[in-house]
């Protein structure tokens, strides 16, 4: 199958933990400069794909290509130095470093260090510079754990749900941003937040018990929130 | 008691404390960023000590000697880790552990087919002595506790202050999220093991002229090891400086006050702080494999 240039293919891929299955031969593509969301219950296997795509996880079958790049068997940085990054959960930032030194890491691995498009998307992180990840609110963790994934330019974002747990103006910050984002770089987004997923994505796959049981693609249907019948 | 003897008990518990640090600092980093328990560091000491030992006589130089004795542990760590470790990161704790111990066992065995099984004198590089409070102190063991200071000095100046320091600190609290920033974490692994052989033969190239160098050396300072980092905390560079000088000063003094001590008193302040602070001194809860 032929894709163009940019797109994020996963192909037939199955993933798990020892002896336990979690992905049961996952189709999606994203087209280049697009936003593609995942959704499904908690358990569904949504970070697994992530995990995989990003390369924290080795397949037992299948093909994840970016462009005609294929990501499987490369280690987690040299995915994220093909420009493909992953954005984790919980909001893990390094707690004991500052949020200069959580910016300075990520140039150092990206060569960018230009922190113009940071403070673009998150001109609040100008100010705390100098404050330790560990005494960040949850909201300006997840924009420095952004913010580190747009050093570089990146090709592809991969987020894992960002806006859980946020404070709704928050939320609405960080839907701006994806908007934005939009057409810059490709975006697999894994989100329980269905108004913003109605608000922000191009294409949303459902997924459930590991595998994706609908693709919806018709805006009209994920804005007005039909995903939810597959959860 | 005599303060002299309190005196000369302190330095001298100062300076088994230094080797204990520079001993134990490499083994509580490859814990703290790799999460393996790096028995086989002791192997390195003793490598370092014996290989030491040869070039001092084979030269006569002593501080050279020290160099290369530090110099060939690091370059055998290169070796284990390439060959043996980077193969086994992702294992259990309890794995690399044992293949750690089954490293420094085979590592002894061919010291003693190399060395023998006499143990061996290594000339002293500073005779001298100086007064300290009136009490006669020899240098070499002041030069000693400055080693062990500047290389605190030198790594923390490491940590804090070169962008490598931050990858590794940053590895400490969360591998996958420097992977997953494009930080290739398998050369900051080579780094740190290396640098912690290097240490571990440093210090066995400056414990060689204080005690005699034994094939069993490295097997003999296993549990002094274990309890400072143990009791400093693991993955704490600032606790492990602390709790060897404290196992030091333990060690020292309780053998002064009464012999037997020496080996059962720092068992004993460490059971006592564990029940105090079970994360040891410094060490963090949230630290996690």
């Amino acid at each position: 199958m032929s894709h163009p240039d940019g797109a994020l293919v996963v192909e037939g891929l199955h993933v798990g933990y020892g002896e336990a299955q979690v992905l049961f031969d996952v189709h999606l593509a994203v087209p280049r400069g697009r936003l593609a969301a995942c959704v499904g219950r908690n358990g569904a296997g949504k970070t697994t794909l992530l995990r995989t795509i990003a390369g924290f996880l080795r397949p037992r079958a299948g093909s994840v290509r970016y462009g005609s790049v294929d990501l499987v068997g490369r280690k987690p940085y040299e995915v994220a130095r093909m420009g493909i990054r992953y954005v984790q959960q919980d909001k893990r930032v390094f707690a004991d470093l500052t949020v200069r030194e959580n910016l300075r890491l990520a140039s150092y691995a990206t060569g960018d260090w230009d922190w113009d498009v940071v403070f673009k998307y998150f001109p609040r992180l100008k100010g705390l510079l100098d404050r330790k990840g560990g005494y960040l609110s949850g909201g300006e963790r997840q924009m420095l754990m952004i913010g580190r994934a747009l050093l570089g330019r990146p090709k592809v974002l991969l987020i894992d749900e960002p806006t859980e747990g946020l404070a709704p103006a928050v939320v609405e910050q960080l839907g701006r941003v994806f908007e934005e984002l939009k057409g810059q770089a490709t975006l697999l987004m894994v989100e329980q937040n269905l108004p913003l997923v109605g608000r922000v994505a191009d294409v949303v796959y459902a997924v459930k018990e590991g595998r994706v049981v609908a693709e919806i693609t018709d805006p009209d249907a994920i804005r007005s929130g039909a995903v939810e019948a597959y959860l | 008691m005599d303060a002299h003897l309190w005196i000369s008990g302190v330095v001298y518990g100062l300076s088994m404390g230094s080797i204990f640090f520079l001993l134990a600092a490499g083994l509580s980093l490859c814990f703290g960023l790799m999460r393996i328990i790096s028995l086989d560091q002791l192997l390195y000491y003793s490598l370092g000590a014996y290989v030491a030992y040869q070039v001092n006589v084979s030269t006569g130089l002593t501080w050279p000697a020290m160099l290369c004795g530090a110099l060939a542990a690091g370059a055998l760590s290169w070796v284990v880790e390439r060959w043996v470790f980077d193969r086994i990161y992702a294992r259990e704790i309890t794995f690399t552990m044992i293949t750690s111990f089954g490293i420094l066992v085979a590592g002894v065995g061919a010291i003693k087919y190399v060395w023998g099984l006499v143990p061996r004198p290594m000339g002293i590089p500073v005779e001298a002595q100086v007064a300290l409070l009136g009490v006669n102190v020899p240098v070499y063991r002041i030069i000693v506790i400055g080693i062990a200071g500047a290389v605190y000095g030198a790594i923390q100046w490491l940590l804090n202050r070169t962008i490598v320091g931050t990858a590794i600190r940053a590895a400490v609290e969360d591998v996958d999220q420097v992977e997953g920033l494009g930080v290739d974490v398998y050369r900051l692994f080579t780094g740190t093991f290396v640098g912690a052989g290097v240490l571990s033969g440093l210090a066995g190239a400056l414990h060689g002229p204080l005690v005699m160098v034994d094939p069993q050396m490295g097997l003999e300072v296993v549990p002094f090891v274990f309890m400072v980092v143990i009791i400093g905390g693991l993955g704490s560079l600032k606790g492990t400086l602390v709790s060897a000088f404290l196992v030091g000063q333990v060690v020292s003094l309780g053998s002064l006050v009464y012999a037997p001590l020496a080996q059962m008193a720092p068992f004993a302040a460490m059971l006592l702080i564990l029940l105090w602070k079970p994360t040891g001194l410094y060490g963090s809860a949230l630290l996690r494999r």
